[in-house]
């Protein structure tokens, strides 16, 4: 699936006994057929990391499995009607397939209390899981993606610039750059109050290519701020394999080249996502300076919208108009759907003995009760007051209507 | 001549360009230089010319931009087609490299080369970040640098021909709403000069000027006036700087009566432009401007069509200015 580009001297490979062992793993997995899932317990194995989510109490457990299904019926929903309600306006950049990421890096942060205390979140255009994790209001971002009134933007921003401070989700961007930037801007700004907030930029692989992601990671660095940079690998920019635009197998790999303390996780593993979060966060908190986590991951749909979907069917495998030049290969789509975070995270529960299989149902039929009834209330929702398009644009008043002449 | 959509006659440009210099260079990053057309055949840039003349790039806009630059200054003509999405990450490459170079160095630096800069807008649910007509407004303000926009294929590709062929370092301005246009336009190269507006309609009651994005808004209200006994002249910019101020001068010199359509915000408009050269050189005339609103573009379709200049507030402010 990647291309092998390890572009490391021979002697830090010997230095670091996890790439051959990963490497070794590999090839005995090849050659002897072993389930793809065994590389989750490889990677956990070799990544020697504080095994925090072992401690967590068995609600906090729960809780995560329901993010993780909230997010995940969010995006079947929306995929549904986009394909089949003429009605609906609304459009996405689909996160299903990495819920792991949001889920378990937002559960280890400060989610509750007041603006002051809460740890901050930045996001990108594919904004629905990190909102969702963060705690957005479903019902309100449902409208909101439907351009209504009452959304959680007022219609303004829609997908794209989701936005709700009051928890700590400073909100999604329709570019990719500045996010990371801007980021350790208000990390900056919590270590100048002395506050013990920590700031998390969601950013995918093709942020790598970006002058802003080597600005943030220097800064952050130079000035130990506290700020955590969550890398969800999931293969493709856009419609480019990340091959095209980084040398590095590892992103990760760069963050270490700044000095900064990074992991390499299995981002369809939620437990294994929060336990690396978990250390970074507390480290940030404590004055320990940034961090960085590469959560090797898969959107099962395409970069936009739901080209080769169909209803009721998870993930997209038809052909996408708009990937002209790079196809995603189907099998590697399917390959990956047979990690998925859901049934990891159900079958690790129950595994644990936190769940059995009828209590995962119901809380799975509750979570698809609760996204139907926001995209119901969504709907119900009034559009917008044309003229209101004047406003907002500075603290107060409005702007003058141009468009007539 | 054969009917081709936009994207197929620029790209017909670009290639002629780049097979007659070998040392040309096409810079991408999210719009792949293929197009296909009806009876022609697919003309794919990169694998025509190959991963080293050909490059698909990160989300590195900046780069994209001071690469060409750089190319320019070492002697190789170099192009690069920057999305909508980063279309202000080059500014200040373009702005205060690209453009004060030659003139800093007493003529000595050339840069012939040309940055395609999508504009996008024309379409309600992406708010703001993903709507940039305001730039042809920013771009059109640096000197040394040419800026351009066409509104039609047959312009698309003799203003690309001519932009790849200028010692002068272009911006290109694509207007990603009319790629879908479709006319007859010549197979062979041709050149439109990068600085003449074209009169669309010939008229003497209103004299209203646009560019790129606008023009098929006014070329609506036009063909509505004209058929109501309203004389209209419609003239195409085409080019933002250097502007030709002749051509509009002489317009309203005869109809006394100037109406600019702009998609960019009201202040500082290319419309803005155009009413104070006129008004530096005709005298009586009367004017009125059309621009979408100094505010951001909403998401939501009720407020964004209400804010876009369309025909009907064309229609209605030509008759006010005529009244």
């Amino acid at each position: 699936m990647r291309p092998e580009r390890d572009l490391a001297p021979a002697e830090a490979r010997q230095a670091d006994p996890t790439a051959t062992s990963r490497r070794g793993f590999l090839r005995i997995a090849g050659l002897a057929g072993v389930s793809l899932s065994l590389v989750s317990a490889a990677r956990r194995a070799e990544a020697d990391i504080g095994f925090f989510a072992k401690d967590l109490p068995d609600d906090k457990l729960t809780a995560m499995f329901r993010t993780i299904l909230r997010i995940r019926w969010h995006e079947r929903t929306m995929a549904d009607k986009m394909l089949s309600d003429p009605d609906y306006r609304g459009y996405n950049h689909f996160y299903a397939g990495q819920e792991a990421v949001a889920a378990g890096a937002c559960a280890a942060l400060r989610n509750e209390g007041p603006f002051e205390q809460i740890d901050l979140v930045y996001s990108t255009h594919r904004p629905t899981g990190h909102a969702i994790a963060k705690g957005v209001d479903l019902k309100k971002m449902c409208a909101e993606n439907d351009f209504r009134a009452t959304g959680l933007n007022g219609g303004y921003g829609a997908q794209m610039h989701l936005s709700d401070p009051a928890v700590g989700f400073i909100g999604a961007d329709g570019m990719i750059g500045p996010g990371p930037v801007l980021a350790t801007g208000s990390a900056f700004a919590i270590r100048a109050r002395g506050s013990d907030q920590v700031v998390v930029f969601f950013g995918g692989d093709g942020t790598y290519a970006t002058p802003h992601f080597h600005s943030a990671l220097n800064n952050a660095r130079l000035l130990d701020l506290p700020f955590i940079y969550v890398l969800e690998n999931n293969l493709y920019h856009q419609y480019a394999h990340y091959s095209f635009s980084c040398p590095h197998t590892d992103i990760a790999e760069a963050a270490r080249a700044y000095g900064i303390p990074a992991r390499v996780v299995d981002g369809q593993d939620v437990f294994q996502v929060y336990n690396a979060m978990h250390e970074a966060v507390e480290r940030a908190r404590a004055g320990g300076g940034p961090g960085f986590i590469e959560a090797k991951t898969y959107r099962y749909y395409n970069h936009w919208g739901a080209p080769g979907a169909k209803v009721g069917e998870l993930g997209a495998f038809g052909y996408d108009p708009l990937a002209i030049s790079s196809f995603r290969p189907e099998r590697e789509l399917r390959s990956w759907m047979q990690r998925d975070p859901v049934d990891i995270a159900r079958a690790t529960l129950i595994d644990w003995g936190v769940l059995d299989a009828a209590r995962a149902e119901a809380i799975e039929a509750e979570v698809r009760a609760e996204v139907a009834e926001a995209f119901a209330w969504a709907a119900r929702q009034p559009l917008c007051n044309p003229e209101d398009g004047l406003r907002h644009v500075f603290a107060e008043g409005t702007v003058i209507a141009r468009q007539f002449g | 001549m054969t009917e081709k959509s936009w994207m197929y006659a620029v790209l017909e440009a670009v290639q002629a360009e780049m097979r007659a210099d070998p040392a040309m260079t096409w810079i991408f990053e999210l719009t792949p230089p293929v197009a296909s057309n009806p009876g022609m055949p697919v003309i794919n840039l990169e694998t025509e010319f190959g991963r080293r003349r050909v490059v698909n790039t990160g989300i590195d806009e900046m780069w994209m931009a001071a690469a060409v630059t750089g190319a320019g200054l070492a002697g190789s003509r170099a192009a690069t087609y920057i999305p909508y999405q980063g279309a202000g990450m080059p500014f200040q490459i373009i702005q205060n490299h690209a453009g004060k170079l030659r003139h800093m160095t007493g003529g000595k630096a050339s840069i012939p080369v040309v940055y395609v800069i999508e504009l996008t807008g024309q379409t309600p649910g992406f708010a703001g970040q993903h709507s940039d007509y305001e730039l042809d407004t920013a771009y059109a303000h640096i000197a040394g640098v040419r800026t351009v926009v066409p509104s039609t294929p047959y312009d698309a590709k003799g203003l690309m021909h001519a932009a790849l062929r200028s010692p002068d370092p272009v911006v290109y301005l694509y207007p990603a709403g009319l790629r879908m246009l479709t006319e007859e336009v010549p197979d062979e190269p041709y050149e439109v000069p990068l600085d003449k507006a074209a009169v669309r309609t010939a008229g003497g009651d209103i004299t209203i000027v646009s560019s790129g994005p606008g023009m098929p808004v006014v070329m609506e209200a036009a063909a509505r006036l004209q058929a109501e006994g309203v004389g209209v002249e419609a003239i195409d910019l085409r080019a933002l700087k250097e502007m030709d101020t002749e051509t509009f001068v002489n317009s309203v010199a005869k109809t006394r009566r100037l109406l600019t359509v702009d998609m960019s915000y009201y202040t500082l408009c290319p419309g803005a432009e155009v009413i104070a050269r006129t008004a530096e050189n005709v005298e009586g005339a009367r004017y009125k401007r059309i621009a979408f609103p100094d505010a951001p573009p909403p998401a939501s379709p009720e407020m964004f069509l209400w804010m876009r200049p369309n025909a009907d507030h064309v229609v209605a402010a030509a008759k006010r200015l005529i009244g």
